[in-house]
């Protein structure tokens, strides 16, 4: 019935399938951005260098560097990630779906040269590329190929129908999660990334429409994997333990996990001021990057942090507005995966600091020090910038075009969930 | 239009999306409580936890005193305070502990091992290990200079020593955890070492205050107080070499030397052989020297104690200086036999004079007699007694500014063989004192018959600028009358000029005793060939200004230990004091 109706409505509505008879299968025409993504971004990225700032001598401190080290590091990684927003967000989107394969073949000498950069004296893990001083995080460049890559092969199969199929879709998506058991997780040493992409891939396999069923199947891939990734490594365990029983052992291996706690407690409702963090010095390890979220605690109380989480909130219910509007399976799948990456990484991030989830080293997007988790979550933003430009008025769902369908019963069609069904393309406001 | 309405709130992709979304909404909420739980409910726990990792207590070192001797009125500063560099490494931040030595080695210099350093540097399991200590400014800048990473250079004060190891066992020393040990650091160590301040503070995690805390409680150091001895630093120098001088001669391994201004009870010079530097006080294998031996060894002084107890039986008036009595040259008291040495000049009628000139045991054995009423007895032995203990004070601390020991005297009343232990103690033997208690009791003996306290701090300067000067204090007087002083000074003058020419000069008063004690075995009885040389007296011209007391141990030459050893050696300071040291001459000729 469904699926009837919605072809009568749009059959009702020439004029809107003509202008939407364009190749990338855009029904809408440009207009004005979403710049909320502007303001909430710009007021993380501010957050993040004030408190990188304020907290700069404690963190050159201990590890030996001039006092200006930090702040002017992440000056110059807000700079470049502008820059890359800017040109992003000008760039087509079509022009994406045409860099994918390009873009997972860069991912992957990444992933080679990585493998073959000296390893680190504190980080036993081939996860960076080392050029002078900068040092380039390789997981990063992995999520943007895997959010562009995916939605690309998503959007193919749903268009071709074949999202229910095991050997055209699950296959696949299966292929690409091994990939990343092997590469992220056991040559990088890195399950916290690992998770954000498996988050992203989960996200739009879920929300594109995969059967119920399939993505259970997935989903328990994944639980499994997990599973052997913690019970291999032994620092895995560990830090799983210490997450159970967070006090067992604030001296060794819980130290990070309770001077995080200490730093978010002793915050209290007001915090302690811009210049008063303590745990900064010396105390809390990783205080400017994976640990930034407690420093912000412990400086701006419960009504400060409460704020910031709440920015978070605002970013994600921004990004789900923009994905309920368009029309165009591709780049609502892309801001489905990019909501999945920054949702994922703030929630285990944040939720690590407050004793909810097991530490992971991983950054607070747009907030934390480090320039490469920062550049690339420029050039995301920038993208669904871009995206954001091509939304409807009203609540949307991507249609397929009719020269795209293929010649298949309304059964198959069904079954393959919500790919194939109705919508209000456009409603004239009230 | 019903089906517009369904078909809107039912589409399947849209409810994914609203699905997740409100997950995603769940989580924020359950992460805001959570924060609410940390930062609201449980805030006093954790703040109570970051201060307990956060807020740390320190001692501030105060500034430790000076000591200073005397110049003649001048002072001249003989302990001072210096600050040095120690040398550590965080051994964590030490990449390359070869490359880091090599660059330290020459810096650090003598006493540094490349290897030593090196492996110093590789032991990771600690965050501070001490490369090097009392490292100069220079060579802390130089360090500095290298800019090395996990490198630092800490101040620390020291002691230092401008006259080098004179008076070592006088002044002390201090200790590495900042304690004055021995001498006045330690018997003034509460007046030297300030009182350290306190700084509570919020700190780094390495334990370095952070300054911009505002509730950091500060209470400022105060510096410890400057002390002047009544040491005379010339005369310290110059006795202590003769002092090392004469126990070369004599053969002696050990000895020491007081000298007391006999009208006040300063003393002015106290010197000890064998002693030690200061400076280097940890290198020292025998810490015995650390010990000032004219304080705190008592040892049976021999015959310098007869003429105390002449001018005890003067005193009491049981003999004048006109009294004569026949002298046997041996007593047999109950089992035993007291002899003179052989020069005695035999049997015969003999005076005051000859008992103190000739040494005579039995003469002094006679004295006694005469305490008691002509016979060795309870009356006698306690007249004595109460004479040694109570007027000159042995037996008892002299209260000096320093670590003492009190020696023993017997008692007159209890114990088996009392006459012959009391006979024994006449001439001065089976009781112990040190040279101070006998240079105390001399200056009494002197000086009309005052007894002054013995003391060697002349003042005390807080850091507030008062100065506490110290007044002679008197512990008793009339220990003898000033008559009976009077004769005693002539006797013991009358001893030099009779057996030590070399020390009597004329226009002034120079007087003496010598002592040979025996040295008592362990095992009771005394060694047939042991002795300790003593000397005691006085240099003056009117009036005495100097206590000399000499004490010479076992010296390895021939003859009688007293005028052989330790006569010399009181010659050469009388002589000396007389001729550097401010002795007035007589008026009359």
């Amino acid at each position: 019935m469904s699926t009837l109706g919605g072809n009568v409505r749009a059959r009702r509505r020439p004029a809107l399938l003509r202008e939407s008879a364009s190749k990338e299968g855009l029904l809408t025409r440009r207009h004005g951005a979403d710049y909320w993504l502007i303001v909430i971004a710009a007021a993380l990225l501010t957050i993040g260098l004030i408190v990188v700032y304020s907290i700069s001598p404690g963190l050159s401190e201990s590890r030996g560097v001039s006092s200006g080290y930090y702040i002017s590091r992440q000056l110059i990684a807000v700079g470049l990630g502008i820059v890359a927003f800017v040109i992003t967000s000008q760039i087509p989107i079509s022009w994406w779906k045409k860099l994918t394969k390009p873009l997972i073949v860069i991912a992957l000498v990444g992933c080679l040269v990585a493998a073959v950069t000296p390893l680190d004296s504190i980080y036993q893990a081939h996860r960076w590329i080392r050029f002078g001083g900068l040092s380039f995080q390789v997981a990063e460049l992995i999520k943007l190929a895997i959010l562009v890559g995916v939605a690309t092969f998503l959007t193919t199969q749903w268009r071709l129908g074949k999202l229910g199929d095991t050997k055209a879709t699950l296959r696949p998506l299966l292929f690409v999660l091994a990939a990343i058991a092997v590469i992220v997780v056991f040559f990088q040493r890195d399950l916290g990334s690992a998770a954000v992409m498996v988050a992203m891939i989960a996200a739009m396999a879920f929300v594109v429409g995969i059967p119920l069923k399939k993505v259970m199947l997935i989903g328990g891939v994944i639980l499994i994997g997990l599973t052997l990734a913690i019970a291999s490594t032994p620092y895995r365990r560990d830090r799983l333990l210490t997450y159970l029983h967070p006090e067992r052992d604030c001296q060794a291996a819980g130290y990070q996990a309770c001077q995080a706690l200490i730093a978010v407690g002793s915050g209290g409702v007001i915090g302690l001021g811009l210049g008063g963090s303590v745990q900064a010095y010396g105390y809390l390890p990783e205080a400017g990057n994976d640990s930034i979220f407690a420093i912000l605690a412990e400086k701006f109380g419960f009504v400060g942090v409460s704020m910031i989480v709440a920015l978070y909130v605002v970013l994600f219910t921004r990004l789900k507005r923009i994905i309920e509007r368009l029309n165009d399976q591709f780049s609502r799948l892309f801001v489905v995966g990019f909501l999945a990456w920054v949702s994922t990484q703030a929630i285990i991030n944040i939720g690590a600091m407050v004793g909810l989830l097991p530490l992971k080293g991983i950054t607070l997007p747009f907030i934390s020090y480090g320039g490469t988790s920062l550049l690339f979550l420029m050039i995301g933003l920038g993208i669904v910038f871009q995206i954001s430009r091509y939304t409807t008025y009203s609540y949307a769902e991507p249609k397929v075009a009719r020269a795209d369908q293929p010649n298949h019963d309304n059964a198959q069609r069904r079954r393959v969930g919500g790919a194939y069904n109705p919508t209000i393309v456009s409603r004239p406001r009230d | 239009m019903d089906e517009l309405k369904k078909n809107v709130t039912s589409s399947a992709a849209r409810r994914r999306l609203l699905f997740w979304y409100g997950i995603l909404m769940l989580v924020m909420g359950l992460i805001i409580a959570r924060l609410f739980y940390l930062q609201v409910v449980r805030y006093d726990h954790y703040r109570q936890a970051a201060l307990s990792g956060q807020l740390k207590q320190y001692e501030i070192e105060p500034t430790r005193g000076t000591i200073a001797f005397k110049d003649r009125d001048a002072t001249v500063p003989v302990v001072l305070n210096e600050t040095l560099y120690t040398l550590f490494a965080d051994p964590v931040y030490v990449d390359d502990a070869a490359e880091v030595a090599d660059k330290l080695v020459p810096i650090i210099g003598k006493g540094s091992s490349y290897g030593d350093v090196k492996s110093k540097m590789e032991t990771k399991q600690t965050r501070y290990v001490v490369l090097a200590k009392r490292l100069t400014k220079q060579q802390s800048d130089a360090v500095a200079k290298l800019e090395l990473k996990g490198i630092g250079t800490r101040e620390q004060s020291y002691r230092t020593y401008p006259q080098g190891v004179l008076g070592a066992q006088l002044l002390g020393f201090v200790d590495e955890e900042g304690a004055g040990r021995y001498g006045i650091e330690q018997s003034m160590n509460k007046a030297i070492e300030g009182k350290p301040g306190l700084l509570k503070a919020i700190t780094d995690a390495a334990g370095v205050p952070l300054v911009s805390n505002k509730d950091n409680v500060e209470i400022v150091a105060t510096p410890g107080a400057d002390i002047v001895l009544t040491v005379d630093v010339g005369l310290q120098q110059q006795v202590e070499d003769l002092l090392k001088q004469g126990l070369d001669a004599a053969k002696s391994k050990s000895g020491s030397i007081v000298i007391m201004d006999p009208t006040s009870g300063a003393v002015k010079a106290t010197a000890n052989y064998p002693s030690f530097n200061p400076a280097a006080y940890a290198d020292q294998a025998d810490i015995s020297a650390f010990s000032n031996a004219a304080f705190s060894s008592p040892l049976e002084p021999g015959s310098v104690i007869k003429p105390f107890t002449a001018a005890a039986a003067l005193e009491q008036g049981v003999v004048t200086m006109n009294s004569s009595y026949y002298d046997p040259s041996f007593y047999k008291i109950d089992d035993a036999t007291v002899r003179n040495i052989e020069e005695d000049g035999g049997p015969g009628t003999k005076n005051l004079s000859d008992i103190l000139q000739l040494s005579l045991n039995t003469g002094a054995t006679w004295l006694l007699q005469q305490m008691g009423g002509g016979d060795l007895n309870l009356k006698g032995r306690s007249a004595w007694h109460d004479y040694m203990v109570n007027h000159y004070r042995f037996g008892q601390l002299t209260g000096i500014e320093s670590y003492e020991t009190e020696g023993i005297i017997p008692d007159p009343a209890k114990g088996d063989g009392l006459n012959i232990q009391y006979a024994n103690t006449s001439f001065g033997q089976g009781m112990t004192v040190t040279p101070l208690q006998l240079a105390g009791a001399l200056s009494a003996l002197i000086n009309g018959g005052t007894y002054y306290q013995p003391y060697m701090v002349e003042s005390v300067t807080h850091p507030d600028g008062t100065k506490e000067v110290k007044k002679p204090k008197i512990l008793r007087q009339n220990v003898i009358s000033s008559s009976v002083s009077d004769q005693m000074r002539g006797l013991m003058q009358y001893v030099v000029d009779k057996n030590n020419r070399p020390a009597a000069r004329a226009g002034f008063q120079v007087g003496g005793k010598t002592g040979t004690a025996q040295i008592p075995k362990p095992t009771g009885g005394y060694y047939e060939d042991k002795y300790n040389g003593m000397y005691v007296g006085f240099v003056g011209g009117d009036q005495p200004q100097y206590a000399i007391v000499v004490r010479v141990n076992e010296p390895g030459i021939a003859g009688y230990a007293g005028s052989r050893a330790a006569g010399p050696i009181f010659t050469s300071v009388s002589n000396l004091l007389i001729n550097n040291f401010g002795v007035t001459p007589k008026t009359q000729p």
